[in-house]
């Protein structure tokens, strides 16, 4: 039995086709969209008995081009993305060998597969939105190859799956708040895992510099309690120790180091940060913070790292102590020649200053504050357009060109203490955030990515500097666009960003909305992992035990299905005649009585049965059957109303057990 | 052996199955008479619904255990839909008509909703082919099914699979009712030369010339009785006020003939009963008076369609159970 495709679900196919593989193309060279039109074409030429399906040679040759192009694109066969690209493929081309409704079949399947793998890549409230559409005309879709070939009628299927979509949300709703998020299963490979636009492992001059320019955002942090002022957020996220003469990179060893203790002194200040995915797996935390995520590590230079790259959004609680010192109790030998390493050469004219200082305060504090004082007395200017530097960076922008952004004035900074022979390190991360005063939350951009100077001094442990605060003070207090009005240089490549129009009050207020609306999405629904479940079941249930947990989930689960099938599948209940009705709701009323209608029986039979049963009953069993005999044989004006209102005379006046002086069939026996 | 014990198993289902939804004309279907389960596209969409999930934990990502759960849901939704759209259905048999053994016998149903629209529905037996049909809410939808026919004497069919899957085809909803058809099925004709006018021994019907109204020569007048010819009313007399009269005419008489079961020359006797039929329906085209004679029964020389389904009847029973 070979059924062919009805027009009306080829229709339903190529439309669901379509909208399935929208979110992917981006994503995938130009042909595949010309590809898929080409199929289609065919495909519509073969419904119409112009063209036949492709033989078997085309269908061998098409698998092997398909294997071929995507290794050309993707470089590679496996891995998820070439994966996803032969799926996409797979699905299209499936299209020409789809004979029967079973095979149409396999390709809605084969959508439903698309829209999940889409989810991997993104997971926004637009794509959600957009997803939640596809699934609706895929299941349009399923449902068009259902209707019997007969019926044309797109909009009724298109109903349909609307209908079971939305009496399917229930049920979803509590599975994905009960079903128990499992750790993977084995590992794998999460797209997304190569390195985007933010911090990158070392620090060149003008690296800094290109990233302000991304009005992309890094992370989220909300507060418990007040919101610092901006100028005290230092958002670390990672210490470069080496420096090879130009570039300052992260230290790999530190990684095999243990932390020190964390230091709990001072007052706490609590917050969760959603970080935005970056591929790599370092974590942004203020001076003196401990996580208390599981997935989250500290390193020994007191910053946090993710035990895996960020591949979405990551979410983590932290607490910061205000008076934690760090290493207070003094460095190592290995650590201090570390923190004190420079190239053998280069940058003549800053080790000589760096010298001159040295012999100028005895102290280390003394001597910073000096170089500190350097850079606010003396010219320099805070630029995003700094002047290209040569072979000796520092010592041209010291005494030359002084113009730089934060890595100039950081790398400069560490490099001359370090050569008066002070331990010293560059941190970068990013400084400040704006607030979202709807979501009441600090954005964090990459444009706030900022690098600052640490120096380990005694007694106090490693101590934080930052000499753009002495350059340019509205920097730190005011953000970068404040202090870039006068260049007007603030994200001068990325004209079509929001964040630029930050004048704009209203085109600013959608903007916030529109990204609380965003936070809460990825803090309540794409970050609702493990932790956040229990967090609910203790909150809700009272309790984090597995057992009792699933008992309560269980019986809300199956209570959610025993009332949907009782609504669902209760026999329709307005059968025949208002007076069929009524005979037998009286039926059912006078059954437990041993007066229930017999088989056979007509009304006035019945009538009188009951009468002798119920002598003071009689005139409203007269009326209550005169009406019915009326309705039910007269026929014409039945009134169901009246007849309604004589039954429920009747029933209020009928005994309600057997034993109210009714003759006992079986005493008299 | 093992086939003894499928046989047995099909007579105790079969047994099950008349308990349970009893023959009549009129059926509705409801929770009693409707049976459901995953179809094999369920089956598969279940799979896929595993590997989902399996994606969903391993990159714990919320969207797709989101979709993985709408679909889930949806699953258990179908199912409920699924049954609904045969839940209500009410077949009704309206009569078939007799047909010679080999001839697809056509046999009526009309199916009426009393609320809901039901799409899709369809409607086979092992034997015969598949008809798809919607019935409109509240509405009637009426159709001939056709099964074919092998053996004369009442036909047996077998219950009739009313199935949906509509509207996702992950479940399959379905009743096998038995709608209590009531279809002769006369023997197969076999085409033989007529025998020669014999009688059976014993018979005085040779000389009994059987009265048969013809259209050739006047016979006389009779008074009216419905059912009589218009053309051969006497006209005349009415308007003389001598009431309504049929004229009788009497055609040159042939011999009538008396088929016996002896004379039909066969294989067995299911041939002989197919020659005595072909007999009948020649005599019935070239209009001569027939009788009919069969061990135990015996239907006297007569000829029209009355006459020929009583002996088309008696030969396709003959042997049998009278009443199914």
């Amino acid at each position: 039995m070979t059924a062919l495709i009805p027009r009306n679900s080829l229709a339903w196919l190529l439309i669901a086709q379509l909208v399935v593989l929208v979110p992917h193309l981006p994503r995938l060279p130009w042909w595949i969209a010309v590809l898929w039109l080409g199929c289609a074409l065919w495909r519509v030429q073969i419904q119409r008995m112009r063209w036949g399906y492709p033989g078997r040679l085309l269908r061998v040759g098409g698998l092997l081009l398909i294997g071929l192009a995507v290794y050309v694109s993707q470089g590679t066969l496996i891995g998820l993305d070439a994966t996803v690209m032969v799926l996409l493929l797979l699905f299209m081309l499936k299209l020409l060998e789809m004979r029967s409704p079973r095979d149409a079949l396999v390709v809605i399947y084969l959508g439903f597969f698309i829209v999940a793998t889409a989810f991997l890549f993104d997971q926004g409230i637009p794509l959600a939105l957009y997803q939640g559409f596809c699934t609706l005309i895929l299941v349009a879709a399923l449902v068009g190859l259902q209707q019997s070939p007969a019926r044309n009628d797109p909009a009724a299927a298109l109903r349909r799956a609307g209908v079971m979509v939305m009496q399917a949300l229930p049920l979803m709703l509590v599975l994905f708040l009960f079903f128990p998020r499992l750790a993977p299963l084995w590992s794998v490979n999460v797209p997304g895992s190569s390195a985007r636009t933010g911090l990158s492992e070392s620090m060149a001059p003008a690296d800094i510099a290109n990233l302000a320019q991304s009005p992309e955002l890094a992370f989220r942090v909300e507060f418990d309690g007040q919101v610092p002022s901006a100028s005290t957020l230092y958002w670390r996220a990672m210490t470069l120790s080496r420096f090879d003469g130009r570039t300052w990179s992260y230290d790999q060893r530190l990684e095999q180091r243990t932390a020190p203790p964390p230091d709990t002194a001072g007052a706490a200040l609590v917050y969760q940060v959603v970080a935005e995915p970056s591929g790599r797996n370092w974590l942004y935390s203020l001076s003196g913070s401990v996580s208390s995520t599981p997935q989250v590590n500290r390193l020994a230079d007191d910053t946090l790292r993710a035990l895996r790259p960020l591949s979405g959004t990551f979410a983590y609680t932290a607490t910061a102590h205000s008076d934690a010192l760090l290493q207070p109790e003094g460095l190592s030998v290995s650590e201090r020649r570390r923190e004190l390493q420079l190239p053998p050469s280069g940058d003549p004219r800053a080790r000589a200053w760096a010298r001159q200082l040295r012999a100028e305060y005895g102290s280390d504090a003394q001597l910073i504050q000096a170089v500190l004082a350097h850079f606010s007395e003396q010219p320099f200017y805070y630029t995003l357009q700094p002047s290209p530097l040569g072979q000796h960076a520092n010592d041209e922008f010291l005494f030359d060109s002084r113009r730089g952004f934060c890595e100039h004035y950081a790398g400069a900074m560490a490099f001359v203490l370090r050569a008066a022979g002070i331990p010293a390190r560059i941190v970068t991360g990013y400084q400040g955030g704006e607030l979202n005063p709807r979501g009441g939350y600090l954005l964090v951009h990459q444009f706030d990515a900022h690098a600052w100077v640490e120096a380990w001094l005694p007694g106090t442990g490693w101590t934080a500097f930052d000499p753009t605060f002495q350059v340019a003070p509205t920097r730190i207090e005011r953000g970068l666009e404040e202090a870039m009005r006068e260049e007007g240089s603030f994200l001068a490549e990325a004209p079509l960003s929001g964040a630029r129009y930050r004048g704009v009050s209203w085109l600013n207020s959608l903007r916030l909305s529109w990204d609380d609306l965003n936070y809460q999405w990825q803090r309540r629904v794409l970050n609702f992992r493990s932790e956040e479940q229990l967090a609910l079941f203790r909150h809700w249930l009272g309790t984090a035990d597995w057992q009792r947990i699933g008992v309560i989930v269980l019986a809300l689960v199956f209570t959610l299905m025993a009332v949907q099938a009782f609504f669902w599948l209760r026999p329709a209940r307005r059968t025949g005649t208002p007076a069929q009705r009524a005979w037998q709701q009286l039926d059912r009323r006078l059954r437990p009585l041993g007066l229930g209608a017999q088989a056979g029986e007509g009304p006035r039979d019945w009538q009188q049965r009951i009468g002798c049963a119920l002598p003071s009953q009689a005139d409203l069993l007269a009326a209550f059957f005169d009406c019915f005999v009326a309705q039910q044989y007269a026929g014409g004006n039945a009134d169901a109303a009246l007849l309604r209102a004589h039954l429920k005379r009747l029933v209020r006046n009928l005994p309600r057990r057997r034993s109210a002086g009714l003759p006992v069939k079986r005493r008299l026996l | 052996m093992s086939e003894a014990i499928r046989e047995r198993l099909r007579q105790w289902h079969r047994g099950w199955l008349r308990r349970r939804i009893p023959p009549a004309q009129q059926i509705r279907l409801d929770h009693r008479r409707i049976f459901i389960i995953p179809s094999k596209a369920g089956a598969g969409f279940l799979l896929l619904l595993a590997i989902m999930l399996v994606g969903a934990i391993n990159y714990q990502n919320s969207l797709v255990y989101g979709l993985t759960f709408t679909l889930l849901s949806l699953f258990w939704v179908a199912l409920h839909h699924t049954y609904r759209n045969l839940a209500g259905v009410q077949l009704r048999a309206t009569g078939g008509r007799p047909v010679f053994a080999g001839e697809q016998a056509p046999l009526g149903l009309v199916l009426s909703s009393s609320r809901r629209e039901h799409q899709a529905l369809r409607l086979s037996w092992p034997q015969a082919g598949l008809h798809t049909v919607d019935v409109p809410a509240g509405g009637e939808q009426a159709l001939t099914l056709y099964y074919p026919t092998n053996h004369r004497g009442w036909l047996i069919l077998e219950r009739l699979r009313v199935e949906t899957r509509f509207p996702l085809g992950w479940f399959q909803a379905w009743s096998l009712v038995d709608l209590d058809w009531q279809v002769l099925v006369y023997p197969r004709p076999v085409s033989r030369p007529l025998p020669r006018g014999s009688a059976p021994e014993g018979s005085e019907h040779d000389q009994d010339q059987a009265l048969v109204e013809g259209v050739d020569d006047f016979q006389g007048l009779r008074a009216y009785q419905p059912g009589d010819s218009r053309r051969r009313l006497d006209w005349r007399a009415w308007s003389r006020g001598q009431g309504l009269h049929s004229k009788i005419f009497a055609e040159p008489q042939q011999q009538s003939l008396w088929l016996d079961l002896t004379s039909a020359v066969g294989r067995d006797l299911e041939e002989r009963l197919g020659v005595m039929t072909g007999w009948v329906l020649a005599l019935e085209n070239a209009r001569r008076a027939y009788g009919l004679s069969l061990p135990g029964q015996r239907i006297e020389p007569a000829l029209g369609p009355a006459h020929r389904e009583q002996c088309l009847r008696a030969l396709a029973l003959y042997g049998l159970e009278p009443q199914r």
